[in-house]
């Protein structure tokens, strides 16, 4: 049994923040969860799925995040309670079915939960979700740790069937992948009945149908979704999650929310201002507990906000003290738009302490220079120089390969459009730089079909774009649809590695089975694509050569969409892993080293991390330990002193 | 010499579109490969010096120093080069008629010195439908397989390279002049490398005027004709003004006019017309479709030649003078065209690494003057 659905009286166990979130659903008699992965989010879905039989849940990855708000949705329109789960990007994908959920309403309580990425730490931007409850109009929760990140789970399911719209629950990084000690509540009985009513009048919350009006007036939904955010500001002028801790008349208000009020809290407590500095931990952040915040902002003279990203508490409360400027008084302000936190990145208790220190003119010296030198010695000692790079025996870097090769010997201006997937390393040496475009998941395609339609004005460079299995369904299907009913001529490569390998291999919908482990119907993309009407190919990536002929013969002589299937299982796979195809050694009398006619191409260029270059020897070497025994790298060797033995 | 790294080469002949697609730089490492008749860097090389750039004839060229090699002289800028003797030529009584372009020298020498044992290996050049594909032949039947013209840069000089790698000793070479170039700077061995030894026994030389672009000139005949159903194409020499392409039953021709602007930019800077650094050279006798105009330049080529005409696989005779004096006049032409292309565009001298000829300001104004 999961420690996740533990009962036992007064349990406590150290969770993840993401755990927390789910045991917190399921305290809450969560039926239905749903999610698209992204780090750091993924483990949610995952959680819910380990238990999802004992406790009767409904759990899918769906194709997309707004499939998975969707799917969330039709259980909360049948009285469920239900959760949809992403990271922050997911958030832009699913916004459209968002706006419109938040002007129909819900009826079982549901839950949208971001888990935010503040520093890109693994994503491709530091993209802020907080705005997107401004926008969509719906109640904003930011939990401040991990007790509370169960804790407010329940309180806002209840705060989502009491004004019957949907309810956004934010997380970060430093909260969904730390652990902390959580004591446990009871769970409910689990006898959820769905059943979707729809007979009732025109927008009855309760008997109608869930229907986003497309020519009603303004007032006939606006308005009362106006009315459900003024009942949930109501509710959160005494919701138990926002805290003060501090002195009745803090010389310094620091206003925060999420993982940056325990940076606060531990800055404040370092530099010794606990009888000087208050902190109001907002749990609330949209729309703002507007009489809360009065009371405290007319006790401080200086408020500093700590937020990571954009500065939203930052712009709103300052409204909220310009609204009660008269009652309150002025004050001076400190934070991002002041130059005292920084506006990009992660925050952590260093940068708090270098704010407060500031303002207060309180010496503070971090840990000293001498310390932190030999520490990053110890660290270039014991850990090698290595950028980022694909895993050793990765078909990708087989891929980039023969992509790079195939564009460079075609010798007209050919690029490739990158995506988002393991495979966004081709805009790096890793993937020999053949990605020239970056930016949204499935968005290769529909930038390489755009360019491909440029010719008529004079255009003559090939097209070509990148996607992965899990990208394909996700989004880069519309695209190639589109790229195909325009004849637009471009050749997108589906890098086919068998599961959403990037977040830890979910399942997406060319997967036998789903995250619960039930056999499912695979979609075949090579069929799909095929039906849809575009030239089709199937290559082996670790088949050099014939990759790398096949999109020529594309780039050179088909015309309109074509797609390469890239088609070889991930080496870390479920099953891949641990399962080496050959012996690989380096016959070191036949290597050419740093000689004319080589140039160490294996370890310089080709850079699997399972060759190794023996600066003494002035040889290549294979490192046993890691090694996966793809044998890739004996056809990039020139001399054939790479030697790949297949085991039997 | 002015000698760099693959980088440079990249840089100085690849991206200015200097390349000719000899083949010389490649199969010498894994970065420069052959396509479609033009020559990709795949990856970049960081060493600074590079038997690639040492070979490319198309940068830091020192014609002085390749003619002292060659033929003990230094180089004067004579139109035809450094020669012994020149004649009229043809294929011998020894051969049956095969499907020759113009007097079939070029392969009868090859197939003589390959059946005498003065080459071990032939480096030739066939092709798969338009595309001109090199190969080592090392029968002497092999030959009538590549006996036709291309007209289409072609790698040759990577089968050269790949040959020497596996070991091949003694080799014939049918070389344009710009391949003529780099087969000589090879024999150099410019990097000094030991042990050494010449790889070849035998350079013939053809006379070229320009070779076409592979991609553009495919894709003008694709507009024109069955790609697939071409036999055979010629450029008979003057006064004729066209390229015929022969079909199954049919021949097409198109005035050189039209050709002319798939020829590359790379044609434009040599001064080369006549293979001035192979053993022998070749050329069609203009006004004489059937017979060829053959250079003896070398003493290892004039004993190949002396030998296949005393065993009956070569016909030569004595070259009318008013002949030699038009090819003297079509290939100082060329020479000077080259030179004023190079002088404007700063690739005569110059920066080291910058130049595509090196030649002293007296050789230069000789050939201007001509």
């Amino acid at each position: 049994m999961s420690y996740l659905i533990d009962e036992g009286k007064n349990a406590s166990h150290l969770l993840m923040g993401n755990e927390a979130i789910v045991r917190g659903s399921l305290e809450a008699g969560i039926n239905v969860a749903a999610g698209y992965p992204g780090t750091p989010s993924s483990e949610i879905i995952e959680c819910f799925s380990q238990v999802a039989k004992e406790r009767n849940l409904y759990v899918e990855w769906s194709t997309n995040e707004k499939v998975a708000v969707e799917v969330a949705a039709a259980a909360s329109f049948a009285g469920l309670r239900s959760l949809c789960v992403m990271k922050q990007n997911g958030v832009n994908v699913a916004s459209d079915f968002l706006l419109h959920l938040a002007s129909s309403g819900t009826r079982g309580g549901m839950l949208l939960v971001t888990c935010d990425d503040p520093g890109a730490l693994s994503s491709v931007n530091e993209g802020e979700s907080r705005l997107f409850a401004q926008l969509l109009e719906i109640p904003l929760l930011e939990p401040g740790d991990f007790q509370e990140a169960k804790d407010i789970i329940p309180w806002a399911f209840a705060l989502s069937e009491k004004i019957r719209n949907i309810v956004m629950v934010r997380s970060v990084t430093r909260l969904s992948h730390a652990s902390g000690n959580v004591r446990f509540g009871p769970l409910p009985a689990t006898a959820a009945k769905a059943e979707f009513h729809y007979s009732g009048p025109l927008l009855d919350p309760d008997t109608g149908p869930m229907i986003a009006m497309i020519v009603a007036a303004p007032e006939a939904q606006h308005g009362p979704q106006q009315e459900k955010m003024k009942r949930a500001a109501e509710i959160f002028e005494t919701c138990p999650f926002n805290t003060y801790t501090g002195p009745a008349a803090p010389e310094l208000l620091i206003v925060t929310s999420s993982a940056c009020s325990l940076y606060s809290r531990e800055a404040v407590s370092i530099l010794g201002l606990t009888e000087r500095v208050g902190i109001l931990k907002l749990a609330t952040t949209w729309p703002l507990p507007q009489r809360l915040l009065k009371k405290h902002l007319a006790a401080a003279p200086q408020i500093l906000f700590v937020e990571e990203v954009a500065p939203t508490l930052e712009d709103h409360v300052k409204v909220v003290a310009a609204e009660a400027g008269a009652e309150i008084g002025g004050k001076i302000f400190f934070g991002k738009k002041s130059g005292h936190l920084p506006s990009l990145g992660e925050l952590n208790p260093d940068l708090v302490l270098a704010a407060l220190s500031r303002i207060f003119a309180v010496p503070y010296e971090g840990a000293p220079a001498a310390f932190s030198g030999a520490v990053k010695a110890l660290a270039a000692r014991y850990a090698p120089p290595r950028g980022m790079t694909f895993c050793p025996g990765c078909p990708h870097r087989a891929s980039y390969w023969s992509i790079n090769n195939a564009v460079k010997l075609d010798g007209r201006g050919g690029f490739v459009c990158g995506d988002i997937g393991c495979y966004v390393m081709g805009t790096m040496a890793a993937g020999f730089n053949t990605c020239k475009t970056l930016h949204a998941m499935g968005s290769a395609s529909g930038i390489a079909s755009g360019f491909g339609k440029l010719k008529q004005f004079g255009m003559g460079q090939p097209v070509m774009a990148v996607c992965g299995d899990s990208t394909f369904f996700h989004a880069a299907m519309p695209a190639l649809a589109n790229a195909i009913h325009q004849r637009s001529p471009f050749t997108l490569m589906l890098m086919d590695n068998r599961g959403t390998a990037m977040t830890g291999f979910q399942p997406h919908p060319g997967s036998p089975t789903n995250v619960l482990g039930d056999t499912v119907p695979a979609l075949d993309m090579e069929k799909i694509c095929r039906a849809m009407g575009a030239k089709v190919e199937v290559s082996d990536p670790f088949n050099l050569e014939k990759t790398r002929q096949k999109l020529n013969h594309l780039m050179e002589y088909a015309d309109g969409a074509k797609v390469l299937i890239l088609r070889r299982a991930c080496a870390l796979s479920p099953e891949r892993r641990g399962k080496k195809d050959y012996e690989v050694t380096v016959d070191e009398s036949r290597c050419r080293g740093e000689d004319c006619g080589c140039n160490r191409i294996c370890t310089r260029i080709f850079g699997c991390p399972g060759l190794i270059w023996d600066g003494e020897k002035k040889v290549s070497r294979i490192d046993e330990i890691i090694c996966v025994g793809c044998g890739v790298c004996a056809d990039i060797c020139p001399a054939g002193a790479i030697v790949r033995k297949e085991i039997a | 010499m002015n000698n760099f790294g693959a980088n440079k080469l990249a840089e100085r002949v690849i991206q200015a579109e200097l390349c000719s697609g000899c083949g010389a730089c490649i199969d010498l490492c894994p970065y420069f490969r052959s396509y479609r008749g033009k020559t990709a860097y795949l990856f970049p090389c960081t060493r600074e010096e590079g038997r690639c750039f040492a070979y490319c004839p198309k940068v830091e060229v020192d014609l002085d120093g390749i003619s002292r090699f060659l033929f003990a002289k230094p180089y004067d800028g004579h139109p035809l080069g450094n020669w012994r003797s020149i004649h009229v030529a043809r294929a011998g009584t020894r051969l049956k008629r095969q499907p020759f372009q113009s007097g079939g020298t070029v392969s009868a020498l090859m197939y003589f010195a390959l059946r005498s044992g003065c080459i071990r290996g032939a480096i030739l050049t066939g092709r798969k439908g338009l595309l001109p594909v090199p190969q080592l032949v090392t029968r002497p039947a092999g030959v009538w397989r590549h006996s036709l013209s291309k007209y289409t840069a072609a790698p040759t000089l990577a089968t050269l390279n790949r040959a020497v790698t596996a070991g091949h000793e003694a080799l014939g070479v049918v070389a344009t002049p710009c391949q003529a170039t780099a087969v000589a700077q090879m024999r150099m061995n410019p990097l000094q490398k030991s042990p050494f030894q010449d790889p070849t026994a035998l350079v013939i030389g053809l006379f070229c005027t320009w070779a076409l672009d592979f991609r553009k000139f495919e894709a003008f005949l694709a507009e024109r004709v069955p790609l697939q159903d071409i036999v055979k194409v010629d450029i008979p020499p003057p006064p004729a003004s066209v390229l015929e392409v022969y079909l199954p039953g049919e021949k097409r021709e198109f005035p050189l006019n039209e050709i002319r602007p798939l020829v590359p930019d790379t044609c434009g800077y040599c001064l080369d017309m006549t293979s001035e650094f192979a053993d022998v050279s070749v050329g069609v006798l203009e006004g004489q479709p059937d017979l060829n105009t053959l250079i003896v330049r070398t003493q290892r080529g004039e004993e190949i030649v002396r030998e296949a005409q005393r065993q009956e696989y070569l016909i030569i005779e004595d070259m009318p003078g008013e002949n030699r004096e038009h090819l003297e006049w079509a290939a100082g032409n060329k020479k000077q065209r080259g030179i004023r292309r190079c002088m404007e565009t700063g690739r005569l001298n110059g920066e080291a690494g910058t130049a595509c000829l090196r030649l002293t300001a007296e050789v230069t104004d000789r050939i201007l003057e001509n």
